[in-house]
């Protein structure tokens, strides 16, 4: 059982389940309700629920943003692992201090301002997951390039979406190679454990070096392929931005989560009142 | 008319001592299929994309010459004007691909030159090439057939004239090389598309070009039809092409005299059927086989099953339920075409792979809970992209590293061996990345054997190679038949497969379809049709005259011919000298005497008779 157990760990720590996973969070949700909205929809829609938690401090009022923003997240299908990675964030920026206080203290009044801060941290976390991490990143540079942003940070960001999967498939091949033909240290001690994770750590910083050449080898031929392709002639040319603006469109989806957005960002703030005027 | 015609062409690359074109003088007509040939470092690669401008615009140097493409000047003319003219597929065509998903790839150049219609467009390059299914797609999910057509769908969608392709097939498996030479031929004899490949593969050339052209030292040796350019053995031979096994086969049979002199060489297998008819030919036994039943077995696969992650949907079934066994000392071959399970076969043997279901035996005992640092020890594998081996900053220290980390007190002695033995001396402290495919692949060899494993397995390696170079790798993987006991090699290569294999397993879709030595297996058509492996051509000629035949080189070929084998018979009588047109390692199965129950040659047999039927 244990066994298992700690197999099915070190399965998720293989570069494997990492490639799979950033993979997932780019593409493989492309289906859903968030990721059908138009980008600029959604960028402006971030600026809201990423920004304005920031400055309240009303419990109730960010308790309603938070569930809205949580609501969204697990429309957009965001993969487990971000999920993992924010939850981690979260609990190491002020979550941990919130529970250590409920252990210890046990005063609303200590648990009250952490609990503010950690639902800031978190609303606007998730506020950026359901960004960045539901649209695919093709589309959120078409949303970035009509705000105005250069046309080389919107290509970079689905170009590395393009060459993500081929790095790491260099990286994983590269990581078998150190495991085939070097010799992990015996990890039965604790000091083997140790040497155990030292050895480990030293191989991935050794692997960058090979990872580096072999991904500059592979770039020789991008280069000019870009060139040829008139990647530099387009960014030039204005004509081109509008093509490429021209495929975004608001619908009836993008209108229906704007009005339930104002709708519900208006509630949470009229609720204290209510709240005050019932109570 | 001409569409690309080059007059006195000559390029020196910066800081090079001497020009890489020289003189160049070359006429392409409008509407050919021109091949170009030429030895590693000939100009070929610099010659086409002189053609599509990056040279001299993109890389600089020293040019002088014209170079006309359509009536454009191709040093003047802008890259992206001269792209709408000339379009370009690389050799290592996947870092060509610059967007995430294929309708974007294929319509990405469209866009950048401002075309409205660059989705259409896109489409209809996709539709040429026969991806129009796909247009959803995202790249990294598709084979690597489908990303070479995606490549050419790019670059047509320009709508070129002319299309350079850099050895469009030397990473693919022969059915997916076979579909890229269809949809060539479609663009060229139905949508006028002029074609220019760099190609060392005469079996293609023979099959789909109409001219083809023999570089040396910068410069155009030749030009001729594609045919009559194959029959120029000795220049071939000379510019480390290997010429048609059946024209080299035909011209030891007139040189001794039992084909007539005034014949034409015949290049393919129907020009062959017609040049060797009237010939006596008896299939000569093939070479008995050891039998390793009785061998303990050294892999064991038992009930395996294994599944990979997808980005979208259920996990992938690779293996479900796979039983298999290795014997101590086979040579087994691993076919089947892409994607049909022998990287992930060869990566569960090392441990890399975890079955989910099953186990993996190595001599009886099994990999689960043991890591591949402890079953490299018993196991060694060598990756098809022999980069991807280089951890160190130089050659010796790759092939030690494996040694120093066991703390092998001889690691360096040993390293010098085979630093030697792989003919890697002058090249053992540079770093492996900077050498010549071939010499990384004699690296990543000897970085392979340095722990004399038991059992040693290849991945591919012959891929990406030249074809002098592909037979230099053969022969070295030929040399350690003696030294290391089991080997597994997965390849697409039959001339590798017959050259080394006493067994062949063809996978498909995770399911052994066949298994046998390599005779039984070509003689097997449902698992060829089934695999899409073809036979070596040699092998298909001696099958096309005769179907019981198996020839796996030229000797084989050329010994069941009655009048040369009563030859070479004679000879060896007096001297050990067998004139054999190609000596490689067919030493380790010349076939002796014939036996005297076969029976007379083109006379088909009852067995015949029963498969034609």
């Amino acid at each position: 059982m244990l066994e298992k157990l700690s197999e099915n760990v070190l399965d998720k720590v293989s570069i494997d389940y990492l490639r799979n996973q950033v993979l997932k969070n780019a593409y493989g949700n492309d289906d859903t309700p968030i990721a059908r909205l138009d980008p600029r929809v959604l960028l402006i829609w971030y600026l809201f629920f990423g920004l304005v938690p920031w400055f309240l401090g009303d419990v109730v009022t960010l308790l309603g943003m938070f569930i809205f923003c949580a609501a969204t997240t697990r429309l957009a299908r965001v993969a487990p692992l971000v999920l993992f990675v924010f939850a981690l964030g979260v609990f190491s920026q002020t979550g941990y201090l919130l529970i250590v206080s409920i252990l210890f203290s046990g005063s609303i009044d200590a648990l009250i301002p952490l609990l503010v801060m950690t639902l800031k941290v978190t609303t606007c976390s998730l506020a950026s997951i359901t960004v960045f991490s539901g649209l695919d990143p093709d589309r959120l540079s078409n949303g970035l390039l009509w705000f105005g942003c250069p046309e080389r940070l919107s290509f970079s960001i689905s170009f590395a979406y393009r060459i993500l999967p081929i790095m790491f498939e260099e990286l994983q091949n590269i990581l078998l190679s150190f495991r085939m033909r070097g010799r992990a240290p015996a990890h039965e001690t604790l000091g083997g454990k140790v040497h155990w994770l030292v050895y480990q750590v030293k191989t991935i910083i050794q692997s960058f070096y090979p990872l580096m050449l072999n991904m500059a080898k592979r770039s020789r031929t991008t280069v000019e392929a870009l060139e040829l392709k008139g990647y530099r002639y387009a960014s030039t040319n204005a004509a081109v931005l509008k093509i490429k603006l021209g495929s975004l469109a608001i619908g009836r989806n993008d209108i229906l989560f704007i009005a339930l957005s104002v709708v519900w960002a208006l509630g949470c703030f009229a609720l204290p009142h209510v709240l005050e005027v019932l109570v | 008319m001409a569409i690309v015609s080059i007059n006195d062409l000559t390029f020196t690359y910066p800081g090079a001592e001497n020009p890489t074109l020289l003189h160049l003088d070359l006429e392409v007509e409008e509407g050919d299929f021109l091949a170009i040939m030429g030895a590693n470092g000939c100009g070929k690669s610099t010659l086409c994309k002189a053609m599509n401008g990056i040279i001299p615009q993109f890389i600089a140097g020293d040019i002088s010459g014209t170079l006309m493409v359509s009536g454009l000047d191709a040093s003047q003319t802008p890259l992206g004007e001269l792209a709408q003219h000339v379009g370009y597929v690389y050799q290592d065509f996947e870092n060509q691909l610059v967007r995430p998903t294929v309708l974007d790839e294929a319509s990405f150049a469209s866009l950048n030159y401002a075309q409205p219609d660059y989705l259409a467009r896109g489409m209809r390059a996709l539709e040429l090439v026969g991806l129009a299914n796909k247009a959803e797609s995202y790249v990294w999910a598709l084979s690597g057939g489908q990303k070479h057509l995606l490549a050419l769908a790019g670059a047509l969608a320009l709508e070129p004239e002319v299309i350079i392709l850099d050895e469009p097939i030397a990473q693919l498996d022969p059915y997916h090389a076979r579909q890229t030479y269809e949809v060539l031929r479609e663009l060229n004899e139905n949508h006028g598309k002029t074609i220019i490949v760099i190609e060392h593969h005469t079996d293609f050339i023979a099959d789909y070009c109409k001219h083809a052209v023999l570089m040396n030292a910068g410069a155009v040796s030749w030009k001729l039809p594609a045919r009559e350019a194959l029959r120029q053995l000795d220049d071939l031979r000379a510019s480390d092409i290997y010429p048609p096994e059946i024209a080299l086969a035909a011209r030891e049979l007139k040189d001794t005299g039992v084909l007539d002199s005034g014949a034409t060489l015949p290049t393919t297998v129907a020009e062959g059927v017609q040049a060797f008819a009237g010939l006596g030919f008896t299939p000569q036994p093939c070479p008995a086989r050891p039998v390793r039943a009785d061998v303990p077995a050294a892999v064991e696969f038992r009930g395996v099953s294994v599944s990979y992650r997808s980005v979208k949907g259920a996990p992938r079934q690779v293996f479900d339920g796979f039983d298999l066994a290795i014997h101590e000392g086979e040579k087994v071959a691993l076919v089947g075409s892409n994607g049909a399970g022998k990287t992930t076969l060869m990566k569960l043997m090392c441990g890399l792979v975890k079955p989910q279901g099953g186990e993996v035996l190595l001599k009886g005992v099994s990999t689960r809970g043991r890591g591949a640092e402890e079953i490299s020890d018993a196991i060694s594998l060598v990756y098809q992209n022999p980069e991807q081996m280089f951890i160190k900053d130089s050659v010796r220290a790759d092939v030690s590293f494996a040694m120093r980390a066991r703390g092998r007190v001889d690691a360096d002695e040993h390293a010098h061996e085979l630093v030697e033995r792989f003919r890697l001396t002058r090249l053992a402290d540079r770093d492996g990345r900077l050498m010549s495919g071939g010499q990384m692949r004699r690296a990543s060899l000897a970085i392979g054997i340095a722990l004399d494993p038991p059992i040693l397995l290849l991945d591919e390696p012959t891929a990406n190679l030249d074809i002098a170079t592909r037979r230099e790798i053969v022969r070295t993987i030929a040399d350690l038949r003696g030294v290391t006991d089991t080997v597994v090699i997965a390849t697409h290569d039959m001339q590798l497969v017959c050259q080394f294999a006493d067994r062949v397993i063809v996978l498909n879709q995770g399911r052994v379809i066949g298994d046998g030595a390599p005779e039984e297996i070509f003689h097997d058509e449902e698992v060829v049709r089934a695999s899409g492996i073809c036979p070596p051509e040699i092998y298909a000629m001696g099958a096309a005259l005769d179907c019981r035949a198996s020839c796996f080189d030229i000797e084989d070929f050329l010994m069941s011919f009655d009048a040369y084998r009563a030859l070479a018979h004679a000879a060896t009588g007096e001297a050990a000298d067998v004139p054999v047109a190609d000596v490689s390692v067919a030493e380790t199965r010349t076939a002796d005497a014939p036996s005297a129950g076969v029976p007379a040659a083109n006379a088909p047999s009852a067995a015949c008779e029963k498969e034609v039927a």
